[in-house]
C-alpha cells in the first residue's frame, strides 16, 4: 500500500505543499481560491532546531484515532488504507478525543467548524496533492518498503564512499 | 467457532467487527438488552441540545450487522452465564452457547440512596431511554439541578441550557471535573459556562431531594428541589443526577469470576475463566501511567479493549499494552480541554511545569516524576495532547530541555531525530 513519505532533509520549509493542499480542499481548487475561501491546510511544516519538518497524517494500521472516536466518523477505509473522519455515514462532532489519541500530533481542530481536520491523502486523486506540488521531492508517495529499500541503499552508497 | 459478545457498544461493537475482519467464517453473535442499533452514548448530550436527533447517534452504518454476517439479540437480557456448560441464559428461558464470550456490559449510573431519589422527576443519563425521558420531563420544566459537575453532568448542563433551561450544577467539590482536572483548569472551564449563565454551586453537596410542598399539591404545581447538605433548598423541576457510574457486573454474579469494582482482566483481556473475556466499562485493566489495575470508563478505552479481546478470542494473542486510564477531552461551550493521567499529584517526588494565562483562557501543566511526563492537563490550546500523550505512554526519561517541552509549538518534530 502507498503512503505519503517524507525525507526530512530534502525539505526546505516551502511551504508550496500546504498551499496545495488548501487549493485541493477547496471548492475552487486553485490556491488564490482557497485563500480567499480561507480553506486550512492539513500538512502541517513544523519548525524544528531551525529545520524544516513536514507532517500530516501517517494513516497508521491500527490508528489510535479509530478506536477513539466516539461517533463512528473516523474510519480506516479497508481498501485504500485512508484514515478519515469525512464522507462516511456518521458525523464528526468535534469532541477531540482523536487528538487526544493521535501520537503525532496529526489531528487538528478545524479553524472555523466544530469538527476535527485531518489529512485525507487526496482520497479522489491519484497522487496527494502535497506529494504533486514538493518542488524538492521531499514528499514522496510510494510503496513503504520501496522507499526504505532506497532509503538503505543510499546509506550504503554513502557509507562506501566515506571509505 | 462460536463468538458471543454480551454487550452492543464501544467495546462490543469493535469487538464484533474486528473478530469478523479475522475469521471470515466464524459466528459471531451480539446480545444486548437494549433494542437499538448500537449507538454512542457520549452523544446523549446532543441529542438533548438538539443538535442531532436519534439516527445521528448510531456510531456504524445501517447495514453494519447484515454486511458483517453479526448476528443480533437485540432487546434480550442476558440473565445469566454458565461458564460450565459455556451457555449464555436469556431473559424468557432460552440459552445461547458459546466458544468464546465477551462480556462488554458496560456500566450503569450509580444513583445515591437518598430520601426522594425515587421521585418521578429525577433521572439519570446513561441510556436513550434515559435521554428520552428528560426530554419530555423538560417540556414544562423551568428549573433543573444537576448533581455532579463531572462530564456527563457539565455535558447536559450545557444542552439543556440550550434548551432555555435554568441550570445550577452542584458539586460536592470544590472544584468541578475533580477527577481528571485541577483547580485551575476547572477554573478557565467553570468560568467559561458562568459566562453563558449556567449557575456552580461546589464544594456543597446534596442531602435529600425534597418533595412537592402542600401548596404545590394543593394548586396541582408538584415544585419540587433539592436540599443541600447545609440545608439550603433549591428549586427544581427536574433533577439530574450525574455522580458517576459502576460497573454493569448483574449477567456475570454467581459465575465464579472475579469481580472487583469491574471485572479485573489480564493483558490478553481474560478474566480468571477459561474462554471469557471481558472489555470496556465492565473490565478493570492495568493502566499504562500508574500500572494499577482499574476500571477505565471512556470509550477510547473501551473500543482498543474491545479489538485486543478480539484478537485474542480469535486465536491470535495480542497483548494489551495498557492505555491512559485516566484521559478525557471535553469542549463545552468555547475552550477545550484535554487531561491526561496523573494531572494532580500527591507527594514530593513529581515535577510540575505550569503556564496558566487565564485572561486567554490557556493552561498548561505537565506532570513528571524522575524526569518522566507522567500527566498533562491542556485548556485552551489542545494540539499538542496526543503527542505528550505518546510520551507518557512511553514512559521514558526526557531527552529533552523542560523549556522545549513547554514551548507553544512543541511538536511532534521535536522528537524527531534531525
Amino acid at each position: 500500500m502507498k503512503q505519503i513519505m517524507i525525507d526530512v532533509n530534502l525539505c526546505n520549509g516551502c511551504l508550496t505543499c500546504t498551499l496545495a493542499c488548501s487549493a485541493a480542499h477547496s471548492l475552487s481548487q486553485e490556491i488564490v481560491g482557497a485563500m480567499s475561501e480561507k480553506t486550512p491546510t492539513r500538512i502541517k511544516i513544523l519548525p524544528v532546531k531551525g529545520r524544516a519538518v513536514p507532517l500530516m497524517c501517517r494513516h497508521c494500521e491500527q490508528p489510535a484515532c479509530v478506536d477513539a472516536c466516539m461517533t463512528g466518523a473516523m474510519q480506516k477505509d479497508p481498501c485504500t488504507g485512508i484514515v478519515s473522519n469525512e464522507g462516511n455515514d456518521q458525523t464528526c462532532v468535534g469532541c477531540w478525543m482523536c487528538i487526544m489519541a493521535c501520537p503525532y500530533g496529526a489531528i487538528n481542530q478545524h479553524p472555523t467548524e466544530k469538527v476535527a481536520l485531518k489529512c485525507d491523502r487526496c482520497k479522489d486523486r491519484e497522487i496527494p496533492s502535497c506529494v504533486e506540488s514538493c518542488p524538492n521531492k521531499a514528499l514522496r508517495f510510494t510503496e513503504v518498503n520501496a522507499f526504505a529499500d532506497e532509503r538503505a541503499i543510499n546509506v550504503a552508497a554513502a557509507l562506501i564512499a566515506a571509505d | 467457532m462460536q463468538h458471543v459478545i454480551i454487550g452492543n457498544s464501544a467495546a462490543g461493537v469493535r469487538a464484533a467487527e474486528t473478530l469478523r475482519a479475522l475469521d471470515p467464517e466464524a459466528k459471531i453473535i451480539i446480545i444486548a438488552e437494549e433494542n437499538h442499533p448500537a449507538y454512542s452514548r457520549c452523544l446523549l448530550p446532543d441529542l438533548l441540545a438538539g443538535s442531532r436527533d436519534e439516527l445521528s447517534l448510531q456510531i456504524r452504518s445501517d447495514d453494519f450487522y447484515v454486511k458483517n454476517n453479526i448476528q443480533t439479540l437485540l432487546g434480550k437480557k442476558a440473565n445469566s452465564v454458565d461458564p460450565v456448560a459455556h451457555k449464555v441464559n436469556l431473559e424468557g428461558g432460552s440459552s445461547v452457547s458459546y466458544d468464546k464470550l465477551l462480556i462488554a456490559t458496560g456500566a450503569i449510573s450509580f444513583i445515591p440512596p437518598m430520601p426522594g431519589i425515587n421521585n418521578p422527576n429525577v433521572f439519570a443519563l446513561r441510556d436513550l431511554r434515559d435521554a428520552k425521558n428528560i426530554l419530555q420531563a423538560i417540556e414544562k420544566a423551568r428549573r433543573i439541578v444537576i448533581v455532579g459537575g463531572g462530564f456527563v453532568g457539565l455535558e447536559a448542563a450545557y444542552a439543556l441550557y440550550h434548551r432555555g433551561l435554568e441550570v445550577t450544577i452542584v458539586e460536592k467539590m470544590p472544584h468541578i471535573l475533580p477527577q481528571q482536572f485541577d483547580a485551575q483548569a476547572a477554573e478557565i472551564l467553570k468560568r467559561d459556562m458562568q459566562a453563558e449563565g449556567i449557575r456552580f454551586i461546589l464544594g456543597r453537596g446534596i442531602k435529600e431531594i425534597a418533595a412537592p410542598r402542600l401548596w404545590g399539591r394543593l394548586f396541582g404545581r408538584p415544585e419540587t428541589g433539592v436540599i443541600l447538605e447545609d440545608g439550603e433548598r433549591l428549586k427544581a423541576d427536574v433533577i439530574l443526577i450525574s455522580i458517576g457510574t459502576r460497573a454493569n457486573i448483574e449477567v456475570i454474579k454467581h459465575t465464579g469470576i472475579l469481580v472487583n469494582q469491574g471485572i479485573p482482566v489480564n493483558d490478553f483481556m481474560e478474566t480468571n475463566l477459561p474462554d471469557i473475556y471481558a472489555a470496556g466499562d465492565v473490565a478493570e485493566t492495568k493502566d499504562a501511567v500508574t500500572g494499577k489495575i482499574g476500571l477505565t470508563p471512556i470509550w477510547p478505552n473501551a473500543s482498543t479493549q474491545g479489538r485486543i479481546a478480539a484478537y485474542n478470542m480469535a486465536g491470535i494473542k495480542k497483548a494489551y499494552t495498557g492505555l491512559i486510564g485516566m484521559q478525557n477531552a471535553v469542549e463545552f461551550r468555547e475552550v477545550p480541554a484535554i487531561a491526561l493521567g496523573i494531572t494532580q499529584p500527591v507527594g514530593d517526588e513529581y515535577e510540575i511545569l505550569q503556564d496558566y494565562r487565564p485572561d486567554r483562557n490557556l493552561y498548561k501543566k505537565l506532570v513528571l516524576r524522575n524526569n518522566i511526563l507522567v500527566g498533562m492537563i491542556l485548556v485552551g490550546r489542545i494540539e499538542q495532547a496526543g503527542i505528550y500523550g505518546a510520551l507518557i505512554k512511553k514512559k521514558q526519561e526526557l531527552k529533552l530541555s523542560h523549556q522545549v517541552l513547554m514551548r507553544d509549538d512543541f511538536s511532534y518534530g521535536h522528537l524527531y531525530p534531525l
